[in-house]
């Protein structure tokens, strides 16, 4: 079992892929081990990218301190890490608690770093992500891990992986009881209790930024995401459809594209950090990779960008009642319209190819 | 986790997912987690001694009895075994337990915020975090039958428990440095993940020999 001492402590990691590759390094989400990237290690080689691995010190095979760890520990073992392993200019990409783990590291040790990919995460709290953090902490202590993990599934994953994956549910929730110290990932959880936004940091960010939120993320909304996308100066946003939090779990292979392409970019000298939001192919396979986001992306409801709210219509007398009803239903049937024509044609033909019911990749 | 343990764990997690936990298992655990639960019940008894104004006591004056309740819990699950050599082996490595615990030492004087006090919260986290049987039986496997079903429970309510133990080894003030502290408390649980490793080889023998004398 590879590991590096770092405080005191043992770093459990993995490396998969040719050591010519750019690295990309994962850091997890904070139930999260090194076997739920499992499927990166063979998609992200054959992509081009060399995958390094690793359990937080809490986390999985890594030491769990009892007391627990400063947050910003968390960063600087990652940076012990790469030293360790001679890695220079690794592409860091962080799901959830991870997500601020890799923000963290990109402005504390900008020249050990060649792109950040931060996903389902933040850089300060709002009140709604306070309060699940506060129920998933309660959860957690007053009641068990298994009732941690029951709030937090249907926070992270889709209907459809729920329904498609129900039978094993089960077994999923004895193996993350079985697997985790509750003690550990409770340290973790209080390694934020003292968390202040580090929004104000981001624009000591200058390496390219790809920040990753998938459609239906209740937990890290899309809002805490397009402040990322604002305050990192070599910013895009990608709008990863269908999904929820823990979106890496639920599309790897679409995920792993993305990540791939992003290093492409840079490493080729074509990356546009312009602050521009995107929309993720539904196909992993699919072309082009991604399209731009022409609606208003902070919005549940897709209206276009920009478009005026239309007051209300009073009743009118009973005897024009149904030419105005008419003109209602035609306006919300050309909004409708219009928020689809808004997007471009190849988001129509994205959205037609799933309504077929021809969705691939592994969410099929 | 020493490597030694961790070989001994993964040894134990094999054998639990090809053979069932039978009477003489069974007893050899039960006997072990009721020696545990009695140490602790034994120390937190003098609980009930201090003013109710003492800061710790709100944290763990409901822990005393909820040791014993989950003692009761797991003596009513077992099928207990009719061999006695069983229960020979199960009384010497309870001595070893109170021995190796230095147990008998907490349950001297009314307990005071010193390094005593948070040696004996160091070691109830360990009996409380450190053996678990869940991660050693596979994920597939039922927890249908009372005893499995005790275990699983007991391991739950450890998990609510031992915020007491958390909240008091990272809050209270004794003038130690988290350096220290981790250092004092790694000492516990060696000496708990040791004698845990001695239950899971004894039972790892029992089952083996168990399967032996079917052949």
């Amino acid at each position: 079992m590879p590991s590096f001492p770092y405080k005191g402590n043992d770093v459990y990691y993995e490396l998969h892929g040719d050591p010519d590759l750019p690295v990309v390094s994962l850091c997890n989400g904070l139930s999260m081990r090194t076997s739920h990237w499992a499927p990166y290690f063979q998609l992200l080689p054959k992509l081009g990218c060399r995958v390094l691995t690793y359990d937080m010190i809490g986390q999985g095979a890594s030491s769990k301190p009892i007391l627990g760890l400063d947050f910003d520990d968390h960063a600087a073992s990652l940076y012990a890490l790469h030293e360790h392993l001679g890695i220079e200019r690794p592409y860091v990409m962080g799901i959830s608690f991870g997500g601020v783990v890799v923000q963290k590291y990109a402005y504390t040790y900008p020249d050990r770093v060649g792109g950040i990919l931060p996903a389902s995460t933040f850089s300060e709290m709002d009140e709604q992500l306070r309060g699940h953090a506060y129920n998933l902490y309660m959860g957690l202590v007053r009641v068990g891990f298994e009732f941690y993990l029951d709030l937090l599934t249907p926070l992270n994953f889709s209907d459809k992986w729920l329904r498609e994956n129900r039978e094993l549910m089960h077994i999923i929730k004895r193996v993350g009881v079985s697997t985790f110290e509750l003690y550990g990932i409770q340290n973790l959880m209080e390694s934020l209790s003292h968390f202040v936004s580090i929004t104000a940091e981001l624009h000591r960010i200058k390496c390219p930024a790809l920040i990753m939120n998938a459609e239906y993320d209740a937990l890290t909304p899309r809002h805490l995401h397009d402040i990322m996308r604002r305050n990192i100066p070599s910013s895009r946003l990608m709008l990863v459809p269908h999904v929820c939090h823990a979106f890496t779990l639920e599309v790897p292979e679409l995920t792993s594209r993305l990540i791939a392409d992003f290093v492409r970019q840079v490493e080729g000298g074509l990356w546009q950090g312009d602050q521009s939001v995107w929309i993720a192919n539904d196909d992993p396979k699919g072309e082009p990779a991604a399209f731009p986001c022409e609606g208003d992306h902070l919005r549940f409801i897709p209206l276009p960008a920009g478009k005026a709210k239309k007051p209300a219509r009073e009743k009118k007398p009973a005897g024009r009642a149904k030419k105005a009803t008419a003109g209602n239903t035609g306006s919300k049937s050309t909004h409708a319209e219009s928020s689809t024509a808004g997007s471009s044609p190849r988001a129509s033909g994205s959205k037609a190819g799933a309504n077929s019911g021809g969705k691939p990749g592994t969410r099929s | 986790m020493s490597a030694q343990s961790h070989s001994i764990r993964k040894q134990a997690k094999a054998l639990f997912g090809e053979q069932r936990l039978g009477p003489d298992q069974q007893t050899r655990i039960a006997l072990f987690i009721q020696g545990v639960k009695g140490i602790n019940a034994a120390i937190l008894a003098k609980i009930e001694f201090q003013p109710l104004e003492w800061a710790p006591y709100r944290f763990l004056h409901n822990q005393c009895f909820k040791e014993v309740e989950l003692s009761t819990l797991i003596a009513r699950a077992t099928e207990w075994s009719t061999n006695p050599a069983v229960y020979m082996d199960a009384t010497s490595l309870n001595l070893a337990l109170w021995q190796e615990t230095d147990a008998a030492k907490y349950l001297q004087g009314p307990f005071e915020i010193d390094l005593q006090f948070y040696e004996y919260l160091a070691l109830s986290h360990a009996f409380m975090a450190d053996i678990r049987f869940l991660p050693l039986l596979p994920a597939h496997l039922p927890l249908d039958t009372p005893f499995l079903a005790a275990l699983a429970e007991i391991e739950e309510e450890n998990g609510r428990q031992i915020q007491s133990q958390i909240r008091l080894l990272k809050d209270l003030d004794l003038g130690l440095d988290n350096d220290r502290k981790e250092a004092l408390i790694e000492r516990k649980w060696t000496v708990v993940e040791s004698l845990y490793d001695r239950l899971l080889t004894e039972v790892m023998e029992s089952m083996q020999e168990s399967a032996g004398g079917e052949e």
